[in-house]
């Protein structure tokens, strides 16, 4: 039987397999898996993450799992102690770390991962899958690019202001700790047996910053942040917002060629313009599996897969899926992305 | 005295450029050259942010740094304009406006009640982590016509203690012909048809069509 690291290895060639990848983006209902009632416990234990991505992949058979928590979890490695947790969905950032400029000044990059007691329980999580996976699906670990980590550390509101309208000095400061830490977070994941990196930046797209500002500090502390690691397992993701007008940048400048599109993206445009140089996923808007009804589900996976797989290179995937998603509809997703994306017949 | 639409091209050309103190030096001149703080309000602030909104969402070129911060100079202007406001000028209405109970995600609020402000609205900020009982007294308290609830996350969005809940109370209390409901944030920009399932009124997609929603909302409690 295929497995989900040879679907992936096929595509990122621009071979056939059986099928394209598709990939499916669980996490908040790893605790339903598991039936534990609680996310706040689900979330303590490594072992419980590990133990639910290997159990909803096998259950789903989509083509991925993944070492990652919760976005706000990395304001714990920064020192924020206050997650408000929630039973029907993600959990937040209770307390900014950052209150004031004095708070930047003395903010300590997390870079001793693998001794930081915030970070002890994704070390296990990520050993448990790396040894029961057996290197059969892609382990996708997600990193926070340092022009987008602030927002969780001092508000959005905030860290749009310092940027656009504070002093320059205290928000290099700030991105440098956070690339600090975004290069020890890469080095981690390689080492520790991610398949793949999303590194994520919302501030790359033109739907936060104005091109200008794109171009002349977001480009160059991305730089910074992956400098030196190898590129080919890197995959670039705005976090949701559009970012076709860039693509052809990142990969002059950045060297990356792998892209997570927005769902809002014109996927066949996303396509041309990467031109087969590397693997393109295009992405189903997930808020809508909360309320459509299996046909509607299914014409939109056959769009997606229509505009975005002639000439191969290409996967399917979600966004971060809801926790209110009835399970009727993963399935119905996934049922049309495995069929409309059948590559052997 | 100063020519009203080349102070309004020089204010837009500012606040596009989001240049804050230019935008308050125009605003301080014209004051100081005798023109009425309501005149610059009605004539320059408000149309300022009008078109700038309009023309980045025609040109496909809004983000939401220049949104927010626009938004914000916008506000603080309208503001200390209206303060210098010797009769009250034509307040739209009240809106009461939070975000839903384990959401502390401000920024959109921010925006919308900034551009509300500098539209003259009265604006109620419930803050962050608002239960639906709360925001219904609010909004009794302070006569709004309308409570505006802001989500960034699906749950909160389309949970039982945002719009849905806020609705379950207005339909007990039978408020509701004279309380309307309007949503936004990010699940409600992925989702256009989302705002229904959560038994909104209308929902806004950013600050300029926030105020247009809450004027059409405030117009059928009226009507």
């Amino acid at each position: 039987m295929t497995t989900g690291m040879e679907r992936l290895a096929a595509a990122v060639k621009g071979a056939r397999s059986d099928r394209i990848p598709v990939f499916c983006n669980l996490f908040d209902q790893g605790a339903r898996e598991l039936g534990i009632s609680s996310i706040e416990e689900y979330y303590s234990k490594g072992e419980n993450v590990a133990e639910a991505q290997l159990a909803m992949q096998k259950k789903y058979g989509y083509d991925n799992l993944w070492n990652l928590f919760f976005v706000g979890k990395e304001a714990e490695l920064f020192g924020c102690r206050k997650i408000i947790f929630a039973n029907d969905g993600s959990p937040n950032v209770g307390e900014f770390v950052i209150k004031g400029y004095d708070d930047i000044h003395k903010l300590e990059a997390p870079v001793e991962l693998e001794s930081h007691p915030q970070f002890a329980e994704c070390i296990k999580c990520m050993e448990i899958l790396v040894r029961e996976n057996k290197g059969e699906q892609p382990i996708i670990a997600y990193v926070t690019a340092s022009m987008t980590l602030p927002v969780i550390l001092m508000g959005m509101d905030n860290w749009l202001e310092l940027l656009l309208a504070g002093p320059a000095e205290v928000r290099d400061e700030l991105i440098a700790k956070c690339c600090e830490y975004v290069r020890a977070h890469i080095a981690y994941q390689i080492k520790a047996g991610a398949d793949c990196i999303v590194y994520a930046n919302p501030f790359a797209s033109t739907s936060i910053l104005p091109m200008s500002m794109v171009e002349e500090l977001s480009f160059p502390w991305m730089e910074k942040d992956i400098a030196g690691f190898d590129r080919g397992s890197m995959v670039f993701y705005c976090g949701g917002a559009a970012f076709n007008n860039v693509i052809e940048k990142v990969i002059e400048r950045l060297g990356l060629l792998n892209f997570y599109l927005s769902p809002m993206a014109d996927i066949a445009e996303g396509r041309r313009i990467v031109d087969g140089r590397g693997l393109v996923c295009g992405a189903f808007d997930d808020m809508k599996l909360l309320h459509w009804g299996r046909e509607e589900i299914r014409r939109e996976v056959k769009r997606i897969i229509d505009a975005g797989m002639p000439g191969n290179r290409f996967a399917f995937g979600v966004q971060g899926m809801p926790l209110g998603i009835p399970e009727d509809n993963i399935h119905y997703m996934l049922e049309a992305a495995f069929e409309f994306g059948r590559q052997d017949g | 005295m100063q020519d009203i639409s080349e102070l309004q091209k020089s204010y837009f050309h500012a606040l596009c450029e989001l240049d804050e103190k230019k935008t308050s030096s125009l605003i301080e001149g014209a004051l100081a050259g005798g023109v009425k703080p309501d005149e610059l309000l009605i004539k320059v602030v408000i149309p300022s942010i009008d078109q700038m909104n309009e023309e980045l969402i025609m040109g496909q070129e809004i983000n939401l740094a220049q949104h927010y911060l626009s938004a914000k100079i916008s506000e603080s202007i309208a503001m200390k304009l209206l303060d210098q406001v010797q009769t009250a000028g034509e307040c739209p209405g009240c809106v009461v406006i939070g975000t839903a109970v384990g959401d502390f995600h401000g920024l959109g609020k921010k925006i919308v009640i900034a551009c509300l402000r500098a539209h003259m609205f009265k604006v109620i900020d419930a803050g962050t982590h608002v239960s639906p009982e709360a925001f219904v007294d609010l909004a009794i308290e302070n006569n709004a016509q309308v409570i505006g609830i802001s989500s960034m996350m699906a749950h909160t969005a389309t949970g039982p203690n945002g719009a849905l809940g806020v609705r379950k109370i207005l339909r007990e209390r039978e408020l509701e012909g004279k309380i309307k409901i309007m949503v936004g944030g990010a699940p409600f920009r992925f989702d256009h048809g989302l705002y229904e399932h959560v038994n909104a009124d209308g929902w806004g997609e950013n600050g300029l069509e926030a105020v247009a929603t809450a004027k059409r909302l405030i117009k059928e409690v009226e009507g």
